[in-house]
């Protein structure tokens, strides 16, 4: 399987080693690469050259980057990996809500690094296309968006409306990290009460429900700390 | 006597001192002066004693003037008497005024000292939280310097390694473990910072136990759940990151200390006003002696096998993760053998109604 070559990664990072490490490795065989090496170079080019991905190292000398990831949203849907020297936490899950897709600690591992690339690429191909997934078979688990019903073996499961609009959201951006905030938004509105632990509570009841073995997900992903991911592939 | 009572005994007999002669200078001109005079001029004797001196002195002082006043400077002349009635009026208001203004001075003073120490104490705070940010700002820019050329040579090596030279793999695990150092004086640094660097929630015990065996899943081991009881929701409050690192440690030292193929246990369960974590392996356990050493810093267990020690969070950073978020990490030996570590954190009752319980989670 060859990524077409048209793609195009624009990498944003103000160590010149960084970037030579980054292109060498989107250069073996998944895009081409642009360069630049501040924030607010790197909004220009990524509005002149629409690439078809964003690395973005956090630590730039002129910008925040939860304000460039912003910047850039404010307009294009273009996929937007974040790579940061801090691995923390609370950082990931901002970022995440700022519009980042995803988020690789430095060092990362180059092999790691190209499957992440890939698997943005691949997402964004397909999202104009098909509309968000409606029907996933999966580990034993057969579950329709648009019925909507969950069977399971075979067996018909009944869901809370609660649970259906959180399955929901975590099926149309299957793949993708949801954080904390985004689904207590998406399924409550406006964040109030006690949102962490609403939001554990029905995790916990839809994997019951739903996953063959509720402590070993294979559907609803943790992201510890961060938030929920729906995986369709395992 | 103290420094202290010495110079205040010293401050009384001074303003003694300069009252006495106030009234003695004021005697000798007696016949030019108006009773507004003297009782200005005491009025100022006795404020300024008062605020120097402090209550006492300013009260005495204020009583003196009071009867020298009358004594001295109202006819008739050397008596206490008071020939025009009026003149009570004048000694009444200025006996008040003087023991009134001593007393605003003295309060006045008390709030000055209050407010002085008030403001050290908010700088001090200030301080603190200073330095502690820059704690936190020195440690990210470390963390910074050192990952991003760490990057680079990792990222190098690995294009050598592909290129065919395997030494560069070597380059690649020991910028690995650099990291991994890095790592441990962050961690270090969360430890000490204690509860301000946690993040502390509602949190259920499955959701943790999943996210544990999706990171233990590269140890190689078949792990056994138990949740006990498994009908129930069982909620802690603790960070759900840091308490993932303590449990993943557990399982990692579960399958390095037993041997291959032996089973480890992992397990939840409610006791008391606690959730606990629990890991149990059949490995060789630990001896009675290094029981209260295996969480001292810099602890290495016996084994034979060098390279299985050093790596990992390390016990003594992991039980203070644990005592952070107000929970503990406790060693018991296994019933027919091995090890059980335990990870408690302080439970949580949920509530029976509200948005969390639309009639689904009972299901």
């Amino acid at each position: 399987m060859n990524p077409s070559s048209d793609d195009v990664v624009l990498v944003i990072d103000d160590e010149p080693q960084i970037r030579r490490v980054v292109r060498n490795a989107m250069e073996a065989g998944i895009a081409r690469v642009v360069e630049a090496s501040t924030g607010r170079a790197g909004i220009d080019v990524a509005a002149a050259e629409r690439p078809s991905l964003i690395i973005l190292d956090l630590g730039l000398p002129d910008m925040e980057g939860a304000d460039a990831c912003r910047a850039i949203r404010s307009w294009s849907a273009v996929p937007i990996i974040v790579l940061s020297a801090r691995g923390s936490v609370p950082e990931k899950a901002a970022l995440l809500d700022a519009g980042a897709d995803d988020y690789i600690a430095k060092p990362f591992n180059t092999i790691e690094l190209q499957a992440r690339v890939r698997a943005q690429l691949r997402r964004a191909r397909l999202a104009p296309a098909a509309s968000p997934t409606h029907l996933v078979e999966a580990d034993g688990a057969v579950i329709d968006l648009a019925m909507p019903a969950v069977k399971r073996d075979g067996a018909t499961i009944h869901l809370t409306r609660t649970e259906w609009q959180l399955l929901r959201t975590l099926m149309q951006n299957a793949g993708r990290t949801m954080t904390h905030r985004q689904l207590f938004s998406a399924v409550w509105g406006n964040a109030y009460g006690d949102a962490q632990q609403y939001l554990r509570v029905h995790i916990r009841s839809i994997r019951r429900k739903i996953e063959r073995d509720p402590v070993r997900p294979k559907l609803i992903v943790t992201e510890p700390g961060v938030g929920y991911r729906f995986q369709t592939e395992p | 006597m103290s420094e202290r009572t010495r110079s205040k005994a010293l401050r009384a007999i001074v303003w003694t001192v300069v009252f006495v002669a106030v009234t003695a200078m004021m005697i000798s001109i007696r016949d030019r002066l108006d009773r507004v005079h003297v009782t200005l001029a005491y009025l100022l004797v006795v404020q300024l004693a008062s605020a120097q001196a402090g209550r006492a002195v300013g009260i005495t002082l204020a009583i003196l003037s009071f009867l020298t006043f009358n004594f001295f400077f109202l006819p008739p002349y050397g008596t206490f008497a008071v020939a025009n009635p009026l003149d009570w009026l004048v000694l009444v208001a200025f006996l008040i005024t003087s023991i009134v203004s001593a007393q605003l001075l003295y309060r006045a003073r008390a709030l000055g000292a209050e407010r002085e120490r008030l403001s050290a104490a908010s700088r001090r705070a200030q301080s603190l939280e200073q330095s502690n940010r820059m704690k936190d700002e020195t440690l990210a820019m470390v963390s910074h310097d050192l990952r991003t050329p760490l990057t680079t040579i990792k990222g190098l090596a690995h294009e050598i390694a592909d290129a065919g030279d395997e030494r560069a793999e070597v380059i690649e695990e020991e910028a690995d473990r650099l990291n991994a150092f890095v790592g441990k004086l962050l961690d270090l640094s969360r430890v000490t910072m204690g509860t301000a660097a946690l993040d502390i929630q509602p949190n259920e015990a499955e959701d943790l136990l999943g996210a544990a065996a999706q990171q233990a899943q590269g140890f190689g081991r078949e792990l056994t759940f138990h949740v006990e009881p498994s009908d129930s929701m069982l909620f802690g409050k603790f960070d759900f990151v840091q308490s993932l690192r303590v449990l993943v440690n557990l399982i990692d030292n579960a399958a390095k200390y037993s041997p291959a193929g032996a089973p480890i246990d992992v397990g939840a369960r409610r006791v008391g006003g606690e959730l606990h974590f629990w890991v149990a392996d059949r490995g060789p356990g630990i001896v009675d002696d290094d029981r209260e050493r295996i969480f001292e810093p810099y602890y290495r267990r016996r084994v034979g096998d060098a390279d299985l020690a050093g790596a990992g969070l390390g016990l003594s950073i992991a039980k203070g993760i644990a005592e952070a978020q107000g929970g503990h990490l406790t060693f018991a030996a296994r019933d027919g053998g091995g090890s059980v570590f335990t990870l408690s954190v302080p439970a949580m009752d949920l509530p029976v109604d509200g948005p969390a319980m639309d009639g689904g989670a009972a299901d």
